[in-house]
């Protein structure tokens, strides 16, 4: 009895009843404020997606459990809604359309990849949305987009500072090789290292792409052997793939220091390049398990690990960061509307989850103070162990205390 | 002279792997005339299967090369029954239906790929390697997990040949894939063959990812980008040829390990692409394909 | 009114017409750019039927897309060039581009130029990457209608999408459009006949391949931001589903597919990695059980519920006058 046509009948009556049901979702928005994410939930940086979603609703509950954000007599609670940007624009427009449009979200907790980041910074700054963002890229940022904020390090926090300690720590080298991911973050990163490192004095002698995705390391490993550089410095590539490519490096025989300068998490570039890899500086990577480690971050690691697999690093820490700077601006200005919220971030001061008390700033560099103030913190993995080795403060944070 | 041997390892190696995935796709075409995208799903959970089980079986205290001959055993068979299931409720009525079976493969990627993310995981994991260590060959290194790979890939080749042309199966296979309805009035079991020949390329494909597992980054995405440069390979030999799809793989393998080498992987990528329309302005069926 | 049902073209006019003007009755911003997706993506998936005239699946459909969308946001960012021209622009490159590129290609068949379809997408999205003018891989910002067009862009581009579907159908059921499908049938007869097969299949290409980039164009000025990501193989892919969940035998089947795909596609957005899943399933199962699309179920429907239930009242009326008691068991069955 259980013909195509039965079935056929029965889903499509099912769907269409489905389909009915999705009502409109009712909305407490008197004590609820929404925190949209664009995020990546699929693909290569799925894992991103899934930590950075993980972490805005921890720091949420934190929000709720220490009593919430009370503002003008009334007590608010955050609520983390992501969708997945897929990576680009067309999805990322879908995404900012449903978030602000659909769902009536006018605070962005946090969004990722450069250009569904543009498609949403294009929507919420014409609809006066305030809008977190980990993309990098001077044009994010500016007069011109002011409910803009970059709540991470940026290759333009970074590459400087840690060019001059790798210098510093090795006076003897002179010349450096570059590797980085053909996308938009890569490109970023390419030109600011280019500039970081001949501004410390080491020579670039070679700059190479791949396509992310690509698994087959030994063509450009071999290509960059040869160079015989004494730095071999893969910049924004990934750590899963940066370990690949310095294991292949050792089987050649390459020898030389090496770094990732914006490299964000020790697990995988270990996991992928084992021994072959002591001895690499990152920029952009997080120690848990140092003595500067407070119990808070430890905690909340641990429960990261436990739910995707792998430590937080610091592009998912930043939405963390995100939801305490705008607890602490709305508490200042009093106030929900994001405009007046902005106006309050860049002189707030909140517990981010470095530890430190800070705010936003930079405006020398972009026009208007809308870069978060927090230290960079420069790696090296030792013995198979990531640990800190510098804390970079810089002017304008010194300033601030 | 190194670096030319040095890059013509390369590529042999890197080829070994596209050999082995694109055999089962002409295969897949020649018996059924269909475009199998959901191959890379096969592969992908082979290798995904392999990278969950040899450190579980590490945690047990079993010894890794046993450890990692169990586990390609079970993440083969798991995969190939999964073949089989898309095959008997799928692919079974969409035979010589190139766009029907074309989206219904697209359907089943995506199911799948949200699937593989769902149950293992963004995360990327590694195996160990089973034989670690370098080894020297005309003063070319390359890692002895690699050279164990693209051995294997030559048992895998030679045996699929030995099928094709010396056992009754195989000479079935090909002569549905000229034929097919000729095939049948010869009193061949099409439906037989084709639902053997479909086993014969999804066995090679999970035997695939389950000898890259030791050499690569695993993550649910990992049949992607084997995915195309497996057609490409496929395309360039000619469907349903089986010593095209070994040429077409060690072509891509040369351009990618050349251009990797003298430029960067990502113009190596531009130019597969390029070079694989060239080749079939020139020739429209590919180097050796007969349709 | 069922005649109206039996003459398609009188049918598919007035739908579409209809879903056009329906579209100035939505307000908020998000179901007008949805509606706007949506007759995108029925354009899309139309353009891609009617390269099935001649018996050819066109996977480059994303790369016509694509530079369509390039086309005509290059043409107002860098060159400022107005937006009708700019939006004529970018169908008019795709079409030139698209004549080459069949003219060549052409020559190849079925899974051979799908595939090669398929790479030329990647190329260009490639190129689009790597080129620093066109915002590589950070995309290409401040594409937008002039203001003066103000809240009718959504009927504008709508209605444009319209007026391109009706008119490839019409193309369709000319005389033009016959010789596309007798080359489909078998294209040696028609050459036997003295009609330049391989011209013909590139024209019919290249009339697509317009349609598809004046379709990109509007896309270009719906989101204002466009990325190499967009018109990857995902969006011919997408472009297929339309059209196989709808049903590619009818014209009505590209935009019923894209309606409901896309709009099963919005209630899954909130299902984050589910997404994938859920949108996979749909089509596995859309293609397995509805061969003939939704098209396929709603005039089996019709034909159940209007139809025979016509032709039963219509037997019952003329056997009246038959003996009772057999008519009583009649009716009791019917």
């Amino acid at each position: 009895m259980f013909t195509k046509d039965r079935i056929a009948k029965v889903l499509a009556g099912s769907a269409a009843a489905a389909l009915l049901t999705c009502g409109a979702s009712a909305s407490h928005a008197d004590e609820i404020i929404k925190l949209g994410l664009s995020i990546p939930l699929s693909g290569a940086a799925a894992n991103w997606g899934k930590g950075s979603e993980w972490l805005c609703n921890a720091a949420a509950k934190e929000v709720a459990d220490a009593g919430g954000v009370k503002v003008g007599g009334k007590v608010y609670n955050y609520k983390c809604v992501a969708y997945d940007n897929k990576y680009n624009a067309a999805e990322g427009t879908k995404v900012a359309q449903t978030l602000l449009n659909r769902d009536g979200i006018r605070f962005i907790g946090g969004s990722l990849g450069t250009a569904p980041v543009k498609a949403l910074q294009s929507l919420s700054e014409r609809e006066g949305a305030l809008h977190f963002t980990t993309a990098w890229g001077s044009s994010i940022k500016g007069p011109k987009f002011p409910l803009t904020f970059t709540i991470m390090n940026t290759v333009n926090e970074i590459s400087f500072p840690l060019t001059r300690y790798v210098k510093e720590a090795n006076p003897s080298i002179k010349t450096v090789s570059l590797l980085n991911p053909n996308d938009a973050t890569g490109q970023e990163t390419e030109a600011l290292a280019r500039k970081a490192w001949t501004a410390a004095g080491v020579q670039v002698i070679s700059s190479d792409w791949y396509d992310r995705g690509t698994t087959e390391f030994q063509p450009i490993a071999s290509k960059m052997a040869a160079a015989k550089a004494d730095v071999i410095d893969l910049a924004s590539t990934p750590p899963a793939d940066s370990g690949v490519v310095f294991k292949e490096l050792k089987v050649l025989g390459w020898k030389g220091v090496q770094a990732v300068q914006v490299g964000t998490g020790a697990e995988g570039i270990i996991a992928t390049g084992g021994a072959a890899v002591d001895g690499t500086y990152m920029g952009a990577a997080m120690v848990f398990d140092s003595a500067l480690t407070t119990p808070k971050q430890k905690k909340l690691n641990d429960a990261a690990k436990a739910a995707i697999g792998e430590s937080l690093n610091s592009v998912q820490i930043s939405f963390y960061d995100s939801v305490m700077a705008l607890k602490a601006a709305m508490e200042a200005s009093q106030s929900i509307d994001p405009k007046l919220v902005a106006a309050a971030l860049p002189t707030v001061k909140f517990e981010s989850f470095y530890g430190v008390a800070s705010g936003f700033g930079g405006k020398d560099v972009y026009g208007t103070p809308q870069q978060i103030l927090i230290p960079v913190i420069v790696t090296q993995i030792k013995n198979g162990k990531l640990t800190e080795v510098r804390r970079i403060v810089s002017e304008e944070m010194k300033q601030r205390k | 002279m190194q670096t030319a041997l040095q890059l013509l390892f390369t590529a042999l190696q890197i080829g070994s792997i596209y050999i082995l995935f694109s055999l089962g796709l002409t295969l897949i075409f020649g018996v059924m005339k269909i475009v199998n995208f959901a191959h890379g799903q096969f592969f992908t959970l082979s290798a995904l299967l392999v990278s969950v089980l040899v450190p579980w079986f590490a945690h047990h205290d079993v010894p890794l090369l046993p450890a990692y001959l169990l586990a390609a055993v079970i993440a083969v068979a798991v995969s190939v029954a999964l073949g089989m299931l898309t095959y008997q409720f799928g692919f079974r009525f969409f035979q010589r239906d190139l766009s029907g079976s074309f989206i219904l493969s697209i359907g089943l990627v995506l199911l799948l790929e949200g699937a593989y993310l769902h149950y293992f995981g963004g995360a990327v994991r590694t195996v160990p390697p089973i034989i670690a260590g370098d080894v020297s060959i005309l003063g070319v290194t390359l890692t002895s997990q690699r050279l164990l790979l693209g051995l294997a890939a030559i048992v895998a080749t030679g045996a699929l040949y030995w099928i094709l042309m010396v056992t009754q199966f195989g000479k079935a296979m090909r002569a549905v894939a000229i034929d097919h309805e000729a095939a049948m009035l010869q009193g061949i079991p099409f439906k037989r063959i084709a639902f053997q020949g479909f086993a014969v390329a999804t066995l090679l494909g999970a035997v695939a990812g389950a000898l890259l597992a030791p050499i690569s980054v695993i993550s649910p995405t990992l049949g992607a980008d084997y995915l195309i440069k497996g057609f490409i390979a496929v395309i360039i030999g000619g469907l349903g040829s089986v010593p095209g799809a070994i040429i077409g793989s060690l072509f891509i393998a040369l351009v990618e390990s050349i251009g990797g080498f003298y430029f960067d992987p990502s113009i190596a990528n531009l130019t597969i692409f390029i070079l694989v329309m060239l080749v079939l302005m020139v020739r429209p069926h590919g180097l050796l394909g007969n349709r | 009114m069922h005649k109206i049902f039996h003459n398609q073209q009188v049918f598919l006019t007035l739908t579409l017409a209809l879903l056009s003007l329906g579209s100035l009755f939505l307000r908020d911003a998000y179901s007008i750019n949805l509606a706007i997706w949506m007759a995108l993506a029925a354009l899309c998936a139309a353009s891609l039927r009617f390269v099935t005239l001649i018996g050819e699946l066109n996977f480059a459909i994303a790369a016509f897309y694509g530079i369509g969308a390039y086309g005509a946001g290059a043409a107002l960012t860098v060159y400022n060039i107005p937006f009708l021209p700019a939006l004529l622009l970018g169908g008019v490159i795709a079409a030139l581009v698209s004549l080459v590129f069949g003219y060549v290609t052409l020559k190849t068949k079925g899974p051979y130029f799908l595939l090669i379809g398929f790479a030329f997408t990647e190329v260009m999205r490639i190129l689009y990457a790597r080129s620093d003018w066109l915002g590589g891989n950070s995309g290409m910002v401040g594409i937008f209608p002039p203001s003066a067009f103000g809240s009718y862009f959504p009927f504008f581009a709508i209605g444009l999408c319209s007026v391109m579907i009706l008119a490839l159908y019409l193309i369709e059921r000319s005389s033009f459009g016959k010789v596309l499908t007798a080359i489909r049938d078998n294209d040696n007869v028609v050459l036997s006949v003295g009609i330049n097969v391989h011209m013909a299949k590139v024209v019919c290409f290249g009339i697509g391949s317009f349609v598809a980039g004046i379709g990109g164009s509007l896309h270009g000025f719906t989101n204002n931001v466009i990325s190499p990501g967009d018109f990857g193989f995902l969006l011919s892919t997408f472009a297929l589903a339309y059209l196989k969940v709808g049903g590619e035998n009818s014209p009505f089947g590209p935009m019923l597919g894209a309606i409901v795909l896309l709009a099963l596609g919005s209630v899954a957005m909130g299902m984050g990695a589910g997404e994938h899943i859920f949108y996979g399933a749909a089509i596995v199962i859309a293609v397995l059980l509805f061969p003939n699309g939704l098209v396929g179920i709603f005039s089996w429907g019709y034909k159940k519920l209007v139809l025979d239930v016509r032709s039963k009242g219509e037997a019952l009326h003329e056997s009246r006058p038959a003996a009772k008691p057999l008519h009583k068991k009649e009716q009791v069955n019917g």
